[in-house]
């Protein structure tokens, strides 16, 4: 398993595009695409939580090469809250419900978009780690938040 | 949404990130993901192709028990 590429990070934006799923990338993943500098090794995707929604995920990253089961697709379908995948071309954390995030309703009304990948807002990604609060989140949550304060001095 | 930005944050940021952010900026976003996205082998965390957890807190509790602390998994 390699490094996840930009060139696949296009391939699952427009898979997930006409599949018609709705989903934001977070975590560090989302961060880095909004212009954060700094590593991490899988792409997070938060998604909203339906069975339809579940379902064409499924099919849009059985067409991307993931090899799922048809009990793994029912999970995705149902929407446990965190589902990971190493079954594929790249890594990939699936996330329902992550902490400090009240709906994804919410997050995707501030939500951003990066050359056509939807990403949510700074806000929401710190907010997550901040909940989560787990060492690493410690660890990056000074840069993120002064990644924060650089976006806004940024924006006009 | 739970955030902890104070307006101090922004005389504590150090001169050199700042140029880091400047400079990322500067950068196409597929140069930034070359940079970005690494893959190392993370013990027990990569050791199985698949993994549903019904409820972040099953998730959490999973890594506090299975989970080498020096990954950074667990929680504070």
């Amino acid at each position: 398993m390699g490094a996840f590429e930009y060139r696949q990070a296009t391939e699952i934006r427009d898979a997930l595009a006409r599949h018609g799923v709705k989903y934001l990338f977070l975590g560090k993943s989302g961060a880095i695409l909004l212009g954060f500098p700094d590593t991490t090794q899988d792409a997070d995707l938060f998604v909203e939580k339906s069975s339809e929604n579940g379902r064409a995920l499924a099919d849009a990253l059985k067409e991307l090469g993931f090899e799922l089961t048809e009990e793994q697709c029912e999970d995705l379908e149902r929407g446990k809250d965190l589902v990971q995948l190493k079954n594929g071309p790249f890594d990939l954390d699936v996330i329902y419900a992550p902490d400090g995030i009240e709906s994804f309703a919410d997050a995707w009304k501030r939500h951003v978009e990066v050359e056509g990948f939807p990403v949510c807002h700074i806000d929401d990604i710190i907010a997550s780690k901040e909940a989560a609060n787990r060492v690493r989140d410690r660890e990056s949550l000074p840069r993120l938040r002064a990644f924060r304060e650089w976006l806004r001095n940024r924006q006009p | 949404m739970r955030t902890s930005h104070t307006p101090e944050d922004l005389d504590n940021i150090p001169a050199e990130w700042w140029q880091e952010f400047d400079a990322a900026a500067r950068r196409p976003l597929a140069t930034r993901f070359r940079y970005a996205f690494i893959h190392t082998y993370k013990p027990v965390l990569d050791d199985a192709r698949y993994r549903a957890f019904t409820t972040m807190k099953e998730y959490r509790d999973w890594c506090d028990r299975n989970l080498p602390s020096w990954l950074g998994y667990g929680r504070v």
